[in-house]
């Protein structure tokens, strides 16, 4: 039996999404239109709202419902540091800490060579011209301890240095609480070899 | 006892790459020591609290725990392996380079030892010292050896000894051919006969030497990888232009 063409239509949508497949599209799609035909409407114009009016700052690059993000055009945060992350997840964790009161960019990636995410995939030129508003003093690189994090990090520093910013990177080593016994050995190398002096 | 006969456990293995796979796990492209490259699910390992997570990171030594006999095996365990490997920088992607030719050019379940070895010690080099092109050029041509292909450097195509003062052009398959005009139309590459020997010796001293094993192995690999560019150039490439 086959499905009616509408049925089909919306399946095939629905595997966009990162992680559904066939089966899961089915299932989705029959709970859509059979338990919650409301919030199947809700979500067809929830999506439709979003795609009108969220783009992307045109400062830090994060997703905004105006050319300045709220976050950027507000005059309390510190302008001459300049924080780049990886995705919008990133800048909410940093915004939680409550411990940076500074301007942010976020790449939306990260340089992944093997699978093809280059420069412009990550707004690098956007980034480039961000830092170089004149304001900015130091720019901070948040991007994961991963190794495309850290590649990312390497070439977004040797552009940025090369225009004669500031450039730092944040720290890593035993978590808050972290006791050595139990800790990976991978950090506890890391942070062996990372060891500051005491002041 | 199928599951005792299919099961490895804590082999030396580098992780080349790896994919999403459905919403919390991972297939993991391995290299690994003795039954060469294999890709494994790692089962959950985009789970927050994975204990995977954080170790399923390429150019780091690990030892890794799998089973099954698909082609797909489920990776059970990780481990770090002997020592930590820093690479920084540059050095990185010159790591991303070499899995990049090792996901194009090794075979599947095909174990390759000696490369293996070659590969993890490049790593190590590649973590000490400071950018260093003839690390690469080392590992190029190793790889293409270990993986089969002949790159004859002593002799050129007809059996005779190369000569250091004369001018050769060098064909894939063929090897170092005496330049008349109907070898400049193949594809291939024009040097110095010094080059080859030098190669051959591993002594990459002279500059000359550097510039021409670079051209010489751009041409091989380039015919063995066929007409995909390699990300990795490509991405250092759109870098430079920023």
């Amino acid at each position: 039996m086959r499905n009616p063409p509408a049925l089909e239509q919306l399946v095939e949508a629905l595997r966009c999404l990162p992680g559904v497949g066939p089966k899961s599209a089915l299932r989705m799609a029959y709970h859509l239109l059979q338990r919650d035909r409301k919030g199947a409407s809700h979500l067809a114009l929830s999506l439709n709202r979003a795609l009108e009016v969220v783009s992307h700052c045109n400062l830090c690059n994060n997703f905004s419902e105006q050319p300045t993000c709220p976050l950027c055009a507000s005059e309390k945060r510190d302008a001459s540091q300049l924080c780049v992350v990886e995705m919008p997840t990133d800048l909410m964790m940093l915004e939680q800490t409550q411990a940076y009161q500074g301007m942010y960019f976020v790449l939306m990636g990260r340089l992944s060579p093997l699978d093809g995410v280059g420069p412009r995939e990550i707004h690098l030129d956007k980034l480039v011209k961000r830092a170089l508003d004149g304001v900015v003093q130091e720019v901070i690189l948040a991007t994961n301890y991963t190794v495309e994090g850290e590649a990312t990090a390497h070439y977004v520093s040797e552009l940025l240095k090369a225009r004669g910013l500031k450039v730092s990177r944040i720290a890593r080593g035993l978590p808050m609480g972290g006791e050595i016994e139990h800790v990976d050995s991978g950090t506890l190398a890391q942070a062996m070899m990372e060891r500051r002096n005491v002041k | 006892m199928s599951i005792s006969t299919s099961r490895r456990d804590q082999q030396p293995v580098f992780v080349l790459h790896t994919y999403p796979f459905k919403e919390t796990s991972l297939v993991v492209e391995l290299f690994s020591r003795d039954h060469g490259r294999i890709a494994a699910v790692a089962k959950g390992a985009r789970r927050p609290r994975s204990v995977m997570r954080g170790m399923l990171q390429s150019f780091q030594p690990l030892l890794g725990t799998w089973s099954g006999k698909n082609e797909l095996r489920n990776l059970h365990s990780l481990e770090w392996g002997e020592g930590l490997l820093l690479l920084q920088g540059q050095a990185l992607m010159c790591g991303f380079y070499m899995n990049e030719l090792l996901l194009r050019l090794l075979p599947r379940e095909d174990a390759h030892e000696t490369l293996f070895d070659y590969y993890a010690q490049t790593l190590r080099q590649l973590g000490q010292i400071e950018h260093n092109p003839i690390t690469l050029r080392r590992f190029e041509l190793a790889m293409l050896q270990e993986m089969g292909y002949a790159v004859p450097l002593t002799h050129d195509e007809d059996g005779r000894a190369v000569e250091a003062e004369r001018a050769y052009f060098y064909i894939p398959e063929r090897g170092a051919c005496v330049v008349q005009a109907k070898t400049a139309q193949q594809s291939g590459v024009q040097l110095a006969g010094k080059t080859l020997l030098d190669m051959a010796r591993d002594d990459y001293a002279d500059v000359q030497t550097q510039q021409q094993s670079k051209q010489l192995m751009r041409v091989l690999l380039g015919h063995y990888l066929g007409e995909k560019p390699l990300h990795t150039r490509q991405l250092l490439m759109d870098l430079q232009q920023l």
